[in-house]
């Protein structure tokens, strides 16, 4: 049967708030007598704190407090893997950590108060390289990280944070099998999710002693957990209250400034906001981790993969405090045999202490580094063994009843047909217009996500249903999604559901935004209470008489016995589904000989996808992921030199901007055995990751220069055309 | 030191007293409560917290307040009239052009700004004038697209 409103182009029913200026973010609460926090950071990678001198800053009138680790609880905050204090206390270990904390009424007193504190280090020897972290005599940033809450047991070297290790079959026998062995090493760049609200947290103590908290926070629930811990305040005696978030893309999962916010709160008395300048977001957000990755690959003569060893080396940096996963590692790591069946494969990966910038979560964390090394490795492979590249694809191409590489079994696999309708769509096989012309294809997949979320719908007097969830609109349009479910299910017009973003009293518990879970799991429980109060409602009407009576009649009924009907659902999908969503996409490129410059002629990408719920949002989540994989491909990185960031400017870590954007085709292969609600998959992490290796791809075929190393600039291809052409 | 400005916001004439470092931008959202412009890079390269100075396009977080003493500035705040959006407002709304929402406010004023100067834009016009607003969630395409519909003031 077709759907009513599940499906259809809706337009956002928050649009007028958020065109107008009328929406509230987090920066934009204000209460009475607020007053705000700025914090003091770290100008040195590794030291020793000697004396912290705050005194002047407390005689600048108009400042009301001024904290060191000093004036607060020894208590180390994360998310999993507890390491990292709310202001350093004897040490720092990166460039841009927080030694002390000021209030004040204006922030720019507060931040002339910074000025007047006077720091004394020590400095410590630092490891700033990667690939020297791990050798025996390498300065170790932690003393003891087996000793901090939610380490990992496995450490071969004291600046391990985790290790992931993926085995299937037996690479020796696999090795041996195979006519050709490659092997080639990638690096990828540090690089900010570059949402455009850097972090902002409001923290006020009510009357009743309860910590209001309002936050650009995904996960609101775990913000609770993670205060209470950080706070050592029973979870109860704190609310996080739901605003809307201005970006996440993975990076706006952590706790950032809450808890120094709620010392200053707790010291002045005063409602207190922190928003980071973006310079801060820059030096210490928790970006997408540096990577060196190396593939070696076992390839018979008639180009099937028999064996794959993958080693990769994540550079953390100070701290594993920001990574979500119980394994404090990144779920990209899995990715290291892409799309395809290696029936013999061992990944080892490692995360790495370094004293740099503690990395966390971005957009399909871990996958576009081991996609870029991938999918490059594919090709460089294809064109050693004289084939073409994505004819070699599809001799290696998952199939149904395949594992990946974390032993899932998939079924109903769509890989052949997504990468057969990028090609048609791309020209593949045509003629390339001119010389320095070039193609590449790459391709990725993801699972939809899993995670838990309560939902609850509840009948209102006036025929309205409102529907209750744990989960923020972190920009992508959930909300509206969950209300087109939950009318389709009810019945109603779009505009008879509403949503409320319940702050964190209202549930138990939620597991957030985040791992293209929100559709999923949010949508599941939306569409499960929505079914349980159409039960309901089916029985008023019968009690009434009226069977199929309005939804307005059953609920003046019900009102006017003083009733509400309320349904609540809890989903909670604890393993990932057999179906998974496959992504191909080609990259058409002109390099300019003279300079090196690549431009982007076309784009193609193409997605397998189920059940779309609102095409505008899908089709959102496409565009928006694939811009940040082209940023991430040509121009996005923060340059470090001895751990000191040196684009401390948006201008100058070059996002992606509108004159940047190439034409594009998007294919949608529409296939309705999604694991989600009404049958959807996951889109919002599916565009991002092959974007970098299409472009490399494409950058070799036109001028024959091979980047291992990202962003893709012109500098890079220009030097290599150059030696090429000394060379010849 | 401070200084009492006088400052004509959407049509209002609103006063506050400064102190001469602070920023449009910071006048706008904290003396005047006006919250719908934005600080993102607080450099003058992402264009959220773009508004309108005397009808010319400028950064409110590098432009300080001071400067706007007795000027006209409009906000994001000031585009809808009589609760009918803007047709850049609905645009965006229809199309798709937002997401998050932090930037909108700036990409708004701007596509404002850029309709006033020329009726018809074509796509590179577009994209030329709407340079210096990022936007990190659409991908721009869909941005292209409103600003075309408002142009044309079509609806979906």
């Amino acid at each position: 049967m077709p759907h009513r409103i599940v499906g259809q182009p809706i337009a956002r029913r928050d649009g007028a708030d958020k065109v107008t200026g009328a929406a509230r973010f987090t920066a934009d609460v204000t209460l009475p007598g607020l007053v705000w926090g700025k914090a003091l950071r770290s100008p040195l990678p590794h030291a020793r704190i000697r004396r912290i001198d705050t005194s002047k800053a407390r005689a600048l009138p108009g400042v009301l407090a001024v904290l060191t680790a000093a004036d607060m609880p020894d208590v180390l905050v994360g998310r999993r893997m507890f390491d990292m204090p709310v202001l350093a206390r004897d040490r720092v270990r990166f460039i841009g950590e927080k030694v002390a904390v000021v209030a004040a009424a204006d922030p720019e007193v507060a931040e002339e108060a910074l000025a007047l504190i006077d720091v004394e280090y020590e400095d410590l020897p630092a490891i700033i390289d990667l690939t020297k972290a791990l050798d025996s005599d390498a300065p170790v940033v932690h003393d003891n990280p087996g000793a901090y809450d939610g380490a990992p047991a496995e450490r071969p070297h004291a600046n391990v944070q985790s290790v992931l290790r993926f085995k299937l079959g037996d690479i020796e026998a696999g090795f041996r099998e195979a006519d050709r062995i490659f092997e080639h090493s990638f690096r990828t760049q540090l690089a900010h999710q570059g949402y455009l609200e850097p972090h902002a947290g409001v923290v006020a103590i009510d009357a009743n002693g309860r910590v209001q908290v309002w936050a650009s926070n995904k996960m609101p629930h775990r913000l609770k957990e993670l205060m209470a811990l950080a706070l050592q305040l029973p979870q109860d005696r704190i609310r996080v209250n739901l605003t809307p978030i201005g970006g996440d893309f993975g990076g706006k999962g952590s706790l950032m400034d809450l808890p120094l916010a709620y010392h200053l709160a707790h010291v002045t008395g005063r409602p207190v906001k922190m928003v980071m300048r973006y310079a801060e977001e820059l030096m210490a957000g928790n970006p997408r981790h540096p990577s060196v990755i190396t593939f070696r690959t076992g390839v018979t003569s008639d180009g099937r993969i028999v064996a794959r060893q993958v080693k990769a080396l994540f550079n953390s940096g100070a701290y594993a405090a920001f990574k979500p996963a119980l394994s404090v590692h990144l779920g990209g790591a899995s990715m290291g045999a892409g799309v395809y069946r290696i029936p013999n494969l061992l990944i080892e990966s490692y995360c790495v202490y370094t004293n740099n910038i503690p990395c966390g979560h971005a957009r399909s964390p871990g996958e576009p580094q081991m996609i870029f090394a991938g999918e490059s490795h594919m090709d460089m492979m294809a064109k050693e063994l004289g084939l073409d590249p994505a004819e070699f694809r599809r001799r290696n191409l998952l199939g149904d009843g395949d594992l990946l590489a974390n032993g899932h079994h998939l079924e109903h696999v769509r890989a052949q047909e997504t990468l057969a309708a990028a090609l048609e769509a791309s020209h593949w096989s045509a003629p390339k217009p001119g010389p320095w012309i070039g193609r590449g294809v790459a391709m990725t997949h993801r699972h939809i996500g899993v995670g838990f979320t309560n939902a609850r719908v509840r009948l209102e007097a006036n025929g309205m249903v409102t529907l209750l969830i744990g989960l923020p609109d972190t920009g992508t349009g959930a909300h509206l999604t969950l209300r087109q479910v939950v009318a389709e299910v009810l019945g109603l017009a779009l505009d008879e559901v509403q949503v409320e973003a319940a702050s964190t009293d209202i549930f138990e518990t939620d597991s957030g935004v985040g791992g293209s879970r929100v559709t999923h799991t949010g949508g599941q429980a939306a569409t499960h209470a929505a079914e349980k109060l159409k039960e309901m409602l089916a029985a008023e009407a019968a009690k009434l008489g009226t069977p199929g009576g309005s939804v307005r009649t059953i609920a003046q009924a019900v009102a006017r016995e003083g009733r509400t009907l309320e349904a609540s659902y809890f989903f909670d999908a604890k393993s990932h589904a057999a179906v998974t969503a496959f992504t191909a996409q080609v990259a058409e490129v002109a390099v300019d000989p003279e300079t090196g410059q690549v431009s982007v002629r076309h784009f193609t990408t193409t997605h397998d996808v189920g059940t779309i719920i609102n095409p505008i949002g899908h089709q959102g989540q496409i565009e928006g992921g694939l811009i940040q994989g082209l940023g991430y491909a040509l121009m996005e990185e923060l340059p470090t030199e001895d751990g000191r960031i040196s684009t401390l400017n948006l201008g100058e870590c070059k996002l992606p901007t509108i004159c940047d954007i190439p034409p594009l085709t998007t294919v949608l292969l529409e296939d309705p055995v999604g694991p989600g609600p009404f049958r959807a998959k996951s889109i919002g992490e599916g565009s991002t990751s092959p974007v970098a290796p299409a472009i490399a791809n494409a950058v070799a075929d036109a001028c024959g220069v091979r980047i291992l190393d990202l962003p893709i600039t012109a500098e890079k291809i220009y030097f290599a055309l150059k030696a090429g052409k000394q060379r010849s | 030191m401070t200084r009492k400005i006088c400052i004509t916001v959407n049509g209002a004439a609103r006063e506050a007293e400064v102190p001469t470092y602070r920023t449009l931008l910071d006048c706008l959202r904290y003396d005047l409560a006006l919250t719908g412009s934005k600080e993102g890079c607080g450099v003058g390269v992402c264009g959220a917290c773009t508004v309108l100075l005397d009808d010319k396009m400028v950064s409110s977080c590098i432009t300080l307040a001071v400067f706007a003493d007795g000027h006209e500035v409009t906000t994001v705040e000031g585009l809808a009239s009589d609760e009918r959006l803007h047709p850049v407002q609905q645009a965006f709304v229809d199309f798709g052009g937002f997401q998050c929402g932090i930037c909108t406010p700036g990409q708004v004023v701007a596509a404002k700004a850029l309709l006033d100067t020329v009726e018809n834009p074509t796509e590179a016009q577009i994209r030329d004038w709407m340079l210096g607003n990022l936007c990190r969630c659409t991908g721009y395409y869909k941005i292209v697209e409103s600003i075309q519909a408002a142009a044309k003031q079509e609806r979906p």
